[in-house]
Formats: C-alpha cells, structure tokens, sequence
C-alpha cells in the first residue's frame, strides 16, 4: 500500500468522525445527565469527563490534545514536505504556548502558574518549557528562545519588542513570522497537491490578511505602511501588490469594495470586521469540506480534514461552555458555526 | 540475585514543619524509594509549595554559579539540616537580588561587547561610505526637508520594509552586508517621518548613529574611531573588575546557596510522588529493603527522638504492580544489567533473568562467532579501551574470551582452520550435525524458560495457570512430549518414553484450560480454543527452529572466511595479505555487530517473552545529592 493510499483510507475514515450541523444542534439539545454519554458515543471521551467544569483551559487542552492525537496517525505515512508541513500547521498550539510564556513574563507570574496555563504538546513539544518558565524576564526568555527550534519566529519579534517594548508588536510579528513560515512550507507542496491544496491556503491566509489588515488600520489606526508590514507576504488571491493598495485605502468600506471579484462576492453586504472574519472562516470550511470530499490528493485531504476537526471540536467547546454559562441558544448557535478555526 | 528483595511500604508521619529534615534523612539513608500508597487518606500536598520554591532557588542558583565560574567541590556536612520552606523563600529572595545585580553587570559586559561590535562596524561603515562619495554633514543635516536614517536591519526584513517604505514616500538604499544585517540608508518626506518610525520598529531597524566625529574627513574619522576603541577597552577592564568583584563579593553565598539547594532537593523530589498531609502533619511514603527496616528505625529515633509515627507494613502479592524492584548484583554481572533493562524491568516477586542471560548470552555469542583469532582481538580492544568504556568492557572481554574458547573448539584462527585442531568440530566439515545441536540447544532453553515462566505464575498465586496454561508446565509437558517423539522419528536414541501420550495429554490440557477460561458462546469458544490451543503449539516449535540461526551464524563464519582467502589466493603476496587483514577487520566488526544483535534477539523474542514481563518498576532512591553537581 502506498503512503498516499494509506493516508487517503485514514482521512476517509477520519471523515466519519466530522460534525454535521445536525449533530451539534442535537448536542445543544442533549440533557446534562446524557452529555458525557453522548460525547462518549461520538468518540470524545476526553472532552466527556469534567465537561461541566468551568476550567476552560482544560477543555482547551484536552481539544488540543485530540487534535494531536490525530495528527500523530495523520504524519504516520508522511515524509518530507508533507510531514514537515503537518508537523508545522500542528505547532500553532506551540506557539500559543510560547505567547502564553511570554504574556506570563511580562506580567511577572510565577513559573508554576505559567507551567499549569501551557497545553502540553506531547510528541510535538519542541520547547524546554519547565527551563524557559523559570527565565527571570521576557528579555532573557526571549534570548533562550533563539536557541530554540523556533529561533526564526522569535528573532524578528525579539528584534522588534526591543526596539518597542509593546506586546501587540511582539504578538503581531510572532503570527506575522509563523504563517509566512508556513506559507514557506505549502510551496513545495503546491505541485505535488495541486489546486486544491492551493485554494485551501489561499483561503487560509487570505482571511488572515484581510481580518489583520481591516483590524489594524481601523480598530488600532496604525499608519498604511506599518499595517502592510504586519501582513503576511502573500502569493494568494490577495497578492501582496493588493494588500499595499488596500491597506492604503480611508475606510472600511472602501477597502471592501476594492477586494477582488470572488471575495467581493463572499463579503457582499457585511459591514463589521467579525462578520468579515465569520463570512471568511465559512469560506475555509466550505472550501476544506470540498477538498475533503472531492477525493484529491491525500495531503490536501488531511489538511483539509486538520482544519474542519478543529472547527468541529471548537463548536463542541462552544456547546459546553454556553450551555454551562447559561448564555441564550441564539448565542450559543453563533459561536458554533463561527468558532475561530486556525487563529493564532 | 534471581529476585527482588522483600520490600516494605512505609509510612513516617511527622510534623509537617519537619518533613524538610525528615526527606534528607532518608535521603541519607541511601535506600528508600518514594511512592504513594493507596489509600491516602491525608488528602493534602504540604510539600507542593516548597518543592514549587526549590524549584526557583534551583534554577536561579544554577544559573548563578554558571555565570560565577568554578565553586569549590560542594560536601555535605554530616549534622546539616535541611532548609525550611522561610528559609527557602529568603533565600530566593537574596539570590533574585544578586541576580539582578549581576545582570545588569553582565549586561554592562554585554554592552560594552556590543560596542566594540559597533565600533567594528562604524570602521567598516566609514569604509563603505567613504565610497558613497557623500558629504555626510549635508546628507544628515537635520533641518532640511528629506529626513535620512543610517542603520541596519536583518536581511529577512529588507524586501518587505521597502515595499511598506515606498507607501510612505521612502526610499531604502543598501551599501552593506554584515552576516545577516543589511546596512542602509532610508530617506523621504520629513513630514511623514513619524509612520515610518512605527514601521521600522517593527521590521527590527537599528539606527547606527553617526557622530559629529564621523562626519568629517576620513583621516579625522579615523583618529576618533581609535580614540574611541581605547576608551572601550578601559571600560571592559574595569567592567571585569566589578564582575570579579560581585564573583568574590557573591561566592560564599552562593556556596551556601548550592549547599541548601542539595539540603531542600530530598523533600522537592520526594514531594512529586510520595508526600501527603493534612494541617500540620506531613506523611511520606515510600518502600525501603526489609533487611534494612530496622536500621531506619534507629536512624529515625536518633534524629527525632520519638516524635513520629513509622507505620511499616509487608509488600503484598496484588502490589506486585506498583512495587518497584530492587536487586543486587555482583559487580561482575553489572555491564550485563543495562542490557536486560532494555527489554524491562522485572516485576516485583518475578524472576530476574538477568544472571542467566549473561551466560546464555555469552554461550549464544561464543557459538556464533567461535574464533580463537577474532575473539582475542575483541578481548585486546576491549582491555586497552576499557578506560573508555567502563563497564562495558567487562561486555568485551568475556564476549572475546567466549569466542575464545569456542575457536578452540572449532579450531579456528582468524578464519583458518588448518593451523590447530579443534577439541570437538569444524562447523563446515559437519552442518547437519551443528544444526542439530543448535535445535537441541534451543529445546532445552525453551523448556527451561516454560519452567521459569511456571514458577513466575505460582509466585504471583496464578495457580491454574501455572499449572495448565500453554505457558505452564502442560505446555511443558506438550512440548517434552513432540519434542521427544520427533527426535525418535528422526532416529535419536531417545529411549522408550511414552512421548505422544504426554504430547496428547498436555496440549488436552491446554485447550480445556482455554475452554473454561474463554466466556463467550459455544461457537466462538471452540474457535478460540482451536485457534489459540494450535497457536499456542505452532510458536514453540517456529521459536525453536529460530535456534537453527546459532549454527547458521557458525557457518556464515567460516564460509566467511573462506570468501576471504579465496579472493586473498588470486592475488599477489602483498594483495593475499592485506585482502586477508582488511577481510578480517570486517568479519569482526560487521559480523561481530551482527552476530551480538542476533544472540540478543533470541534472548528477548525466544527467551524473555516467553516468561518476562518486564513491567516492574525501578527501585529509585531518594539521593541527598544530584550526580550533576560537581
């Protein structure tokens, strides 16, 4: 059986394990005493134990760790650039470690605290972090993270939060460097995978740029040029050629108007910065479903598949903790199908 | 040596103040292995909060005498007592201070490093600008309408901040390259400076200042750039005299610090697994020898004079999972232990095979690779390599002294067979006989293993198992009894035993006992039956012919060698001989590695699994010292 094969079979099989609108309406429905049975049933037993807790870290992690228990199958076949662009796509959560590190810095927790509040990793766990909790400052942190294997990421951001001690700047440039490093990774990708595997990038990293670009230029009014150097360097439909004419546009609404053809049509009549993100992200999972079901190449299938579990399970976090907030199911049922899918 | 020793789960109560004192008694001790036993009924963890303050003296003590340079070989004095958890946090408290303190001196030395890097590259800089052929005065004059930075920023950067720059009306001019910093002027609108400081801050730019001395005639530069490293330099020495200073000023303390560190380390590592408590009162549990409980006693009243409660209790038999093991070895039978651990630990009550593992491991090796020559290079090596090696080179010379004495008895020399006699056989004048005894050899090891699976069972009270399983003495009866009856088929002396009878009434055996084990319903308990009684079968006999590999390695050897001096024979005097040394050195590292995997592969697939289960836990006691510190 070939790699591709094998991997195709386990995506297919994976597959199954998606969330229909269906079954989340009908979790929202569930008795509290039937939850864990239910989640159980739908093979989350992870997230059936504690789920009436308030501890949302602890949901989180436990997701994660689905999520990387899966991956872990997924890679089994791979080598090279696919593997290497999984393992990547997978190590967000481990930057969201390194941010979480970083924030207990600046605010002078105690490692303990810091440790409890990081998602462990398991195989993907690259950083040493018991040794970088226990770093005095953000400044020596982020030295010992130069020695790390995320040295990359955090030598432009170390660079620029020295110049500016800001931790918007440190978190922006931080994302900035991990999506143009995977972004980097996709390239080899893109002959083997082909359009598919392409559209589902293109989807990915255009509702990053454009969410950032309306975000920065309009919530924070940072300057034009500023804005565009926050942006990832896009070869997708919003080229960076595009990002440098939009982010010079006054408004909002010009800057929409400007989009391309087929964005244009996606975002027609939203006018706030959530609904760009929420119309964007149905866009991804719209896209990612049909690379999952259109059976094309098997690595563009399991990133496609990466991407709408981790929505789904998002969804089923949003359940629990709704439900467990007692907000209204009209609330409830937003968040469920606008989950935040692969926000760094 | 063929078992753990007895152990006994512990518990010693004590004043929650005291447990520091008490964990570093018992570190002293030397023997006692933290543990928590169900049930706790003290649900509390008091030693949470010290081991999580431990944690940050060690670290930041760590990092202080990294940075303070060599201490003094630390001893621990015998009437020391361990830190208290106030005496840990003051002691964080100093070494944060001292710590700050020595930051900002070491990043007075990081500066003033990063100075002469700076006056490196402003010497390189004025180079490269003098070629510019720019009157930098005007260039930089700050009341004119072009606003100009000189300064660098990482080449990564370089493309992107110029296509943000040119949205503003800049321009970026690179005139150098430094590693993986880009040298450049940017210049533009000076009304629109203040957007461009945002984006330069974020694209990592480093303005290099350039002094009034700069802007003048080169020769003038020059002089001051000079001028400029000597004042450096001064302040370098005089930096290296205030670390030197903080180094004298800060090294009894942090003597004391190390000191208390190792003190505190037995509770902090205690408290992960065998620490509980309620209120004022601490428990910490663990497993200590029985022939040493009485020494702990002693120990225990000596030092707190009867305020503590030691409640002391057997290992039981349904315990076996969570008690680790502990065995002692001669010193001889050492380097052999890391090589049974890598397959597990044996568990608690089980049998430890590490002994007969060494000796069959040996012989195994011996078998295969049976040459008086080659074995003597192996014991050579591994005597004057055995500084290197440590231990290990026990492994070397008694695998070479094996092979040795096997030579002997293949009467093979590097590969020639012709210069003494062999004691018993030269394994190419006779396969079929070598194949034999190889099968004869493994028949008797299985056999052995089956009786030492046996008594494992009967020791964990697996009775019916011992007795009537595949893996107890029925399958032992089953596999004497074909065993038996094809050697007499294949015309062994054998005598007149009853074989097939017993190979009969021990595979019966067998599958009523997987009858009466298995609970589902009558089909599918007579397919599982079938099928496992007939696996059970198969496997003994596929894991005996896998001994056929002890006199198939015998005679890889020698045929080995024969391809050796068959291509040594076409060639010149010069040519025989070298062909013979090189195609020696490779029979002895490429079969030799081989063969050791090969001997170490049937022990673990033909031996161990049939009757180890190697889930036991390490005995890991607690130690008053970490092996890292100096």
């Amino acid at each position: 059986m070939t790699p591709s094969a094998y991997l195709n079979t386990r995506v297919s099989l994976f597959a199954n394990r998606l969330w229909r609108e269906e079954d989340l309406s009908a979790l929202l429905a569930t008795d509290h005493a039937e939850m864990a049975g239910a989640l159980a049933e739908r093979g989350l037993p992870q997230l059936a134990a504690g789920f009436d807790t308030l501890d949302n870290r602890s949901l989180e992690q436990r997701i994660i760790s689905r999520l990387l228990d899966e991956t872990t199958v997924l890679i089994r076949p791979l080598s090279g650039p696919p593997r290497n662009f999984l393992i990547y796509w997978i190590e967000r959560f481990e930057i969201g470690n390194l941010k979480t590190l970083l924030r207990g810095k600046m605010t002078g927790e105690r490692p303990a605290v810091i440790l409890s509040r990081l998602t462990p990793m398991g195989v993907f766990g690259r950083l040493d972090i018991e040794d970088l909790a226990h770093a005095e400052d953000v400044g020596e942190l982020l030295r010992r993270l130069e020695s790390s294997p995320y040295a990359d990421i955090v030598r432009p951001a170390r660079r620029a939060f020295e110049e500016s001690h800001d931790p918007f700047i440190l978190d922006a440039a931080l994302d900035r460097s991990y999506y143009e490093g995977l972004e980097h990774r996709a390239l080899p990708l893109e002959s083997i995978a082909g359009q598919s595997f392409r559209r589902l990038m293109s989807s990915l990293i255009d509702r990053l740029n454009l969410v950032w670009l309306l975000r920065y230029r309009f919530n924070y009014n940072l300057p034009p040029a500023q804005v565009y150097y926050l942006l990832v360097a896009s070869r997708y439909t919003l080229s960076s050629a595009q990002l440098r004419k939009l982010a010079a546009l006054g408004s909002q609404q010009e800057v929409l108007s400007a989009l391309p053809e087929s964005l244009r049509g996606l975002l027609a009549g939203v006018d706030s910065i959530p609904e760009v993100f929420a119309r964007m992200e149905h866009g991804t999972v719209d896209c990612a479903r049909k690379v999952l079901h259109a059976g094309g190449p098997a690595i563009a299938r399991a990133f496609a598949y990466l991407i709408l579990r981790e929505h789904d399970l998002r969804a089923v976090r949003a359940v629990l903790r709704g439900r467990l907030l007692g907000l209204p199911e009209a609330d409830i049922r937003l968040a469920m199908f606008h989950p935040a899918t692969g926000s760094a | 040596m063929f078992r753990a020793e007895p152990l006994l789960k512990i518990r010693l109560r004590i004043l929650a103040s005291e447990a520091a004192d008490a964990a570093l008694e018992l570190a002293r001790f030397g023997i006692y292995s933290p543990a928590r036993h169900a049930p706790e009924r003290l649900p509390e963890n008091p030693a949470a909060v010290y081991r999580e303050t431990w944690l940050e003296v060690e670290a930041r003590t760590a990092k202080l005498v990294e940075r303070c340079g060599a201490l003094s070989p630390l001893s621990i004095p015998e009437g020391a007592e361990a830190p208290t958890l106030v005496d840990l946090e003051e002691l964080n408290g100093w070494l944060k201070e001292v710590w700050i303190t020595c930051l900002a001196a070491y990043e007075g030395e990081v500066r003033i490093e990063e100075e002469i890097r700076h006056l490196d590259a402003l010497q390189e800089t004025l180079g490269r600008l003098e070629r510019l052929n720019v009157d930098l005065a005007y260039l930089l004059r700050p009341d004119g309408l072009l606003a100009v930075n000189i300064g660098s920023l990482p080449a990564a950067s370089v493309k992107r901040a110029g296509e943000a720059l040119s949205m503003t009306g800049y321009v970026i001019y690179n005139f150098d390259t430094i590693a993986d910093q880009v040298y450049a002027v940017i210049a533009g609108p000076r009304d629109r400076h203040g957007e461009v400081r945002a984006l330069l801050s974020q694209a990592g730019w480093r303005e290099l200042p350039v002094p009034p001395e700069l802007r003048t005639h080169p020769r003038t530069a020059r002089a001051w750039l000079s001028e400029e490293r000597q004042r450096v330099e001064a302040l370098s020495i005089a930096e290296c005299a205030v670390l030197e200073s903080l180094r004298g000023k800060y090294r009894s303390g942090l003597e004391e610090a190390r000191l208390r560190v190792e003190l505190g380390r037995p509770l902090a590592a205690a408290a992960v697994l065998g620490v509980s408590g309620r209120g004022a009162l601490a428990s910490l549990s663990g497993w200590v020898p029985r022939r040493r409980a009485d020494e702990l006693k002693e120990k225990l009243a000596a030092r707190f004079h009867g305020h503590y409660w030691l409640d002391v209790e057997e290992a039981k038999r349904h315990d076996a999972a969570t008690t680790p093991s502990l065995v002692r070895y001669p010193a001889w039978l050492t380097p052999f232990v890391p090589l049974v651990r890598s397959y597990g630990v044996p568990r608690y009550g089980e049998f430890d095979p590490t002994l007969p593992f060494a000796l069959t491991y040996l012989m195994l090796f011996g078998a295969m690779f049976g040459d008086v020559g080659h074995g003597a290079v192996i014991l050579l090596l591994s005597v004057l390599f055995a500084g290197r090696l440590g231990r290990a080179a026990w492994l070397g010379i008694a695998a070479g002294t094996v092979s040795m004495l096997f030579g002997l008895v293949y009467g093979s020399v590097f590969g020639f067979e012709d210069l003494i006699t062999p004691l018993w056989i030269s394994p190419m004048h006779d396969p079929i006989r070598m194949l034999s005894v190889a099968m004869a050899f493994g028949v008797g090891f299985i056999a052995l293993t089956l009786l030492v699976n046996t008594g494992n069972r009967l020791a964990s009270g697996r009775v019916a198992e011992a007795l009537f399983d595949s893996g107890g003495l029925a399958g032992l009866l089953f596999y004497a009894g074909a065993t038996g009856g094809i050697a007499s088929l294949a015309g062994a002396n054998t005598g007149a035993l009853p074989f097939w009878p017993l190979a009969l009434a021990g595979i019966v055996t067998v599958a009523i006992y997987k009858w009466l084990e298995s609970d589902a319903g009558f089909a599918e308990r007579a397919l599982v039956t079938t099928i496992e009684t007939m696996e059970a079968g198969i496997n003994l006999f596929a894991n005996t012919l896998s001994f056929m590999r002890v006199a198939a390695f015998s005679l890889n050897h020698a045929a080995l060698a024969l391809a050796v001096f068959t291509i040594a024979n076409g060639l010149d005097t010069t040519g025989h001989w070298l062909t013979t040394f090189l195609g020696n050195v490779v029979i002895i590292v490429l079969e030799g590695g081989i063969v050791a995997i090969q001997a170490l592969r049937l022990m673990y697939y033909e031996g161990f699994s049939r009757f180890f289960s190697g889930d036991g836990r390490e005995f890991v006691p607690l130690k008053l010292m970490d092996a890292r510190v100096p």
